[in-house]
């Protein structure tokens, strides 16, 4: 099946190049950083027992669009190899148990799945020694324009939402606010139909699937969802969202108003439990924003969280990243110079008392290049034991150059 | 043809000074030049400092006062990069992330892609004939001196702004741009004027901050076509979102 389709939509590319306006883009880049592990999470029960290693990271996409009028076709290829003794532990841990890749390097390639809804795969993951390559292809989709719709059909991103470090009303692209990758989106299996009811009001459904629930080889577990911007007066923008994802049922809403000044928003997911029969509970999400432009060059953003958390699910389950059942975080981004941009952001857990900083100075070293320079550190470890994925976080600085073409 | 559009303006020009004593009658005549009802422009933006320079290719489209839809060509980095400002509202769109962000109106006084001209300057959401109230003060050999003082309801970023225009031709030579406080913070110098659909432009714009007057943002236009025509959801969201 997975061959079938992406066969199908690889087709219609050579047509697509005779008919229209081709273009091809993309960017690569190389990161390094050296991190220094937690000392909570040498203990049991993560037992990450490494003390200072490095981490090399190479990534990029290639993208190309075909532009045929009303339709386009698009495709988007990202490989990722990383290296570092991390991937390649002792074989057996000090208590005699085998032991897997170490936790950290989830984090250092946070997101690491590049599909979030995934029928047909087009991933290859290879993993030998110190170094893990992947390969996928996280963009693959016809789109066609009749009158006010838009049909999309194939693996494509689905990227709404205002939150830029917690974006709860959008399942189907992970924020990525708080890492070091910059240039990526989740793709997603399906079929989207876009009505653009008129200026002011645009309604999205969504017919998506997944089979990593049950594995390549079991059901497709569906996703059924519409979300809707409807902006219902100058200042006022209200998305809603409904359906069913992930074996749960959603409901939830965002509201933004412009103030002069400022932007406001909010947002909240309410999650049905597991609609098969599973031990699960309901989940809620919240999240409450602020985002102004305090000067030409100084911009300060506040996001402030609720995620009920998931007694049900695995505790390094990194679908999300840090997650904190109460948060507030803030982020202020400042242009010291046409080329030269520094932003730092803190983050605190207001339950486990974990606070967690990020710096960056990201400098054009060219038209088509850029250098940074990063940081991250836990400032206040917490005394709560219950968040496991909050032990995992490292120190780490580290370096990273980027091409774009 | 150009010089006769630039003599039938120099014409215009006289009869303006001499019979409508009106500065709106000035900056209403320059922003039909300028502005038109419409336009498709293709514009460099160049950001220099004594040590380095940057360069942005914009096309950018306009109807109205209203509507805007800017688009960056180049570099590879920022193509594709999409601003629409309908009304009060505006939107950027990455679209290499298919991600459509809503910009809140404190964005317009930020630098619009480190330049030294601001959103507000690049999506023309500011109307001098319209946001602002218009007064002579006396003329300097040569130009025409108009300052503008901003309505009590527009919702503009520089309280008062004093234009020089050109006497010959009545399109503006420098804008002067003072804060609140009354302390000039930046000015803009236009020359270079060509002609395009019958409008006289003037190509070449120099924004320099007076707070750092080593670097400055320079706009050349490459072309203008004012005789444009767009598709009537050219300034929508689903136009900003398509590819």
């Amino acid at each position: 099946m997975k061959y079938l389709v992406s066969a199908i939509l690889l087709s219609l590319a050579p047509l697509a190049v005779r008919a229209g306006d081709a273009e091809l883009s993309g960017n690569l880049e190389g990161q390094f950083r050296n991190a220094t592990n937690n000392d909570e999470a040498k203990k049991s029960p993560l037992f990450q027992d490494w003390d200072n290693e490095n981490f090399f990271l190479i990534y990029g996409n290639v993208n190309a669009k075909v532009d045929l009028g009303d339709s386009r076709f698009e495709a988007n290829w990202f490989g990722r190899h990383g290296k570092s003794p991390l991937y390649e532990p002792e074989p057996f841990s000090a208590q005699g148990t085998p032991r897997d890749p170490y936790l950290a390097t989830s984090v250092f390639t946070f997101p690491q799945r590049l599909v979030a809804r995934d029928i047909f795969q087009l991933q290859h993951v290879d993993q030998r020694g110190d170094q893990r390559t992947e390969s996928v292809l996280n963009k693959i989709y016809y789109e066609w324009e009749y009158a006010e719709h838009r049909m999309m059909v194939g693996r494509m991103y689905v990227n709404y939402g205002l939150g830029e470090i917690f974006n709860p009303l959008n399942p189907f692209n992970q924020p990525t606010g708080l890492t070091a990758i910059s240039q990526v989106a989740q793709g997603n299996d399906g079929f989207s139909l876009t009505y653009f009811v008129d200026d002011f009001h645009t309604i999205q459904f969504l017919v998506l699937g997944d089979k990593r629930i049950e594995g390549y080889d079991g059901s497709i577990n569906r996703t059924l969802w519409m979300h809707g911007e409807y902006q219902v007066t100058e200042k006022f923008q209200l998305d809603y969202v409904l359906g069913e994802d992930q074996n749960r049922r959603k409901a939830g809403g965002q509201m933004s108003y412009q103030f002069e000044d400022a932007l406001v928003f909010t947002q909240v997911l309410y999650q049905s439990a597991s609609v098969e029969d599973e031990p699960s509970h309901d989940l809620l999400d919240a999240l409450l924003g602020y985002d102004q432009q305090i000067t030409g060059i100084w911009h300060v953003r506040f996001e402030g969280g609720y995620q009920k958390t998931n007694r049900f699910a695995t505790a390094t389950n990194f679908d999300r990243f840090l997650p904190t059942e109460y948060f507030g975080a803030l982020a202020n981004v400042l242009e010291v110079h046409p080329l030269l941009k520094l932003s730092g952001t803190l983050i605190h857990d207001v339950k486990s008392g974990f606070s967690y900083a990020v710096a960056k100075a990201t400098f054009s070293a060219t038209k088509s290049t850029e250098l940074e320079a990063f940081g991250f550190s836990p400032i206040s470890r917490g005394d709560e034991a219950d968040n496991l994925a909050q032990k995992l976080v490292t120190q780490d600085l580290g370096v990273a150059l980027r091409a774009f073409f | 043809m150009r010089k006769f559009l630039l003599r039938k303006d120099i014409v215009f020009c006289v009869a303006l000074g001499a019979k409508v004593n009106s500065p709106d009658a000035w900056l209403d005549y320059q922003e039909k030049q300028m502005r038109g009802d419409r336009s498709r422009s293709e514009m460099v933006m160049t950001i220099k400092t004594p040590n380095w320079s940057r360069t942005l290719e914009i096309l950018s489209d306009v109807e109205g006062k209203k509507q805007a839809l800017s688009t960056i060509q180049s570099p590879a980095k920022d193509k594709g990069i999409r601003t629409l400002r309908i009304d009060n509202n505006m939107w950027n769109y990455f679209p290499k992330l298919k991600r459509k962000v809503a910009v809140s109106s404190s964005m317009l006084l930020a630098s619009w892609m480190g330049s030294d001209f601001t959103n507000d300057d690049i999506l023309k959401a500011s109307s001098m004939a319209e946001d602002y109230s218009h007064k002579f003060a006396k003329d300097i050999s040569g130009f025409k001196v108009i300052v503008n003082t901003a309505k009590s309801n527009s919702k503009v970023m520089w309280p008062r702004i004093v234009t020089y225009a050109s006497k010959r031709d009545c399109l503006p030579r420098r804008y002067s741009y003072y804060d609140k406080d009354g302390k000039l913070r930046r000015t803009l110098t236009f020359s270079e004027i060509k002609v395009f659909n019958g409008h006289k432009v003037p190509t070449h714009w120099v924004m320099v901050p007076q707070d750092d007057k080593t670097k400055t943002t320079v706009i050349d236009y490459r072309s203008i076509d004012f005789a444009v025509s767009f598709k009537p959801n050219h300034f929508s969201q689903k136009n900003l979102t398509g590819n």
